[in-house]
């Protein structure tokens, strides 16, 4: 029985989440995007689908824990993404974003469920060859109130066309006040490539990172 | 002799309309291979596109029409306003497609 809830759980976690930390948090009108980012203290799964070129809608579900594993949190949301503005330059685009989620968290230091809320924001500003992101999130419920601040840069090695992957080197700064007071700071090689993005690095402690955004 | 001329003229339009084939739009924003699909997928999509072609490094988007059909400019512009691009202008070119992606190769 426990087996199968713990199955089921995972299900859930393959369903969810609107992630805050890459490129884009959404693809085109009318696609799909299939989102992950997992590392020792965090994970978090998502999928949404654009119903415009400025609105998408989805299901997220993302874990956190702290460095010792002694305290953990889930999140479970129906997550809205909105593109707030974007200014389209000759060789390069801005983008401001609205990321905000509704659904339950649960714990293992409170009881029970508690309704939480998750209202972000995310700023872009990218060229074919540089990238830089910065990014806020509050999941606030009850009792259980946590930030999640994120910071990021990134070049690329060289120009490609859009049918050859592209390879880039990103550091990124992430504050998650439920596992650390301080910013962890991650360097990761990204692969963009058609319909793909997968990025993977290792924090200065040593911790792997593996993130994947799928488009279709 | 006149009936010859009339028909070398016919024929001579005929093969002009035939080059002028493709849609050259020059696109603002266009910055990643996310963007690229997005236009490329909704490009497509359109009754008289053969062929489409995102050019990310001239941030460009070459449209091949259907043999017999004419390309909609208007149309393929809101397309691409509606993927979140801004269009910057568009122009007729004489290559299909695959001519002007041979080309964009031995440039390099």
């Amino acid at each position: 029985m426990k087996q199968a809830i713990s199955l089921a759980s995972f299900f859930l976690l393959l369903l969810g989440a609107v992630s805050h930390s890459f490129a884009a948090p959404m693809g085109f009108k009318n696609s799909w995007m299939l989102m992950g980012d997992f590392s020792k203290t965090y994970q978090e799964f998502g999928l949404n689908y654009a119903t415009t070129a400025n609105d998408a809608f989805g299901i997220s579900a993302s874990a956190m824990q702290t460095d010792n594993s002694v305290s953990k949190q889930q999140n479970l949301e129906a997550v809205y993404t909105r593109k707030l503005a974007r200014w389209n330059l000759p060789e390069a685009q801005a983008n401001i974003w609205f990321i905000g989620g509704l659904g339950s968290t649960t714990g293992n230091t409170f009881t029970g469920s508690k309704a939480m809320a998750s209202p972000g924001i995310q700023v872009d500003y990218e060229t074919t060859r540089f990238y830089s992101m910065a990014s806020a999130r509050v999941y606030t419920a009850q009792g259980a109130t946590s930030k999640i601040t994120t910071a990021r840069l990134g070049a690329s090695f060289y120009e490609a066309d859009y049918d050859e992957p592209q390879p880039w080197v990103v550091i990124e700064a992430r504050r998650m006040t439920f596992v650390c007071k301080q910013y962890e700071f991650t360097p990761m090689v990204r692969v963009i490539h058609k319909r793909y993005f997968v990025e993977a690095g290792a924090n200065l402690s040593g911790q792997l990172r593996f993130n994947f955004m799928y488009n279709y | 002799m006149k009936q010859l001329n009339i028909i070398i003229a016919i024929a001579l339009m005929s093969l002009s309309q035939m080059a002028l084939a493709s849609a050259k739009v020059t696109v603002n924003g266009m910055v990643c291979s996310f963007c690229a699909q997005g236009i490329e997928k909704s490009i497509s999509k359109m009754d008289e596109t053969k062929a489409v072609f995102v050019d990310l490094k001239n941030k460009v988007v070459i449209v091949e029409a259907k043999e017999g059909k004419t390309l909609n400019e208007k149309l393929i512009s809101q397309e691409i306003i509606d993927s979140g691009y801004d269009v910057v202008k568009i122009e007729t070119i004489p290559q299909t497609v695959a001519q002007f992606r041979t080309q964009q190769k031995d440039k390099k």
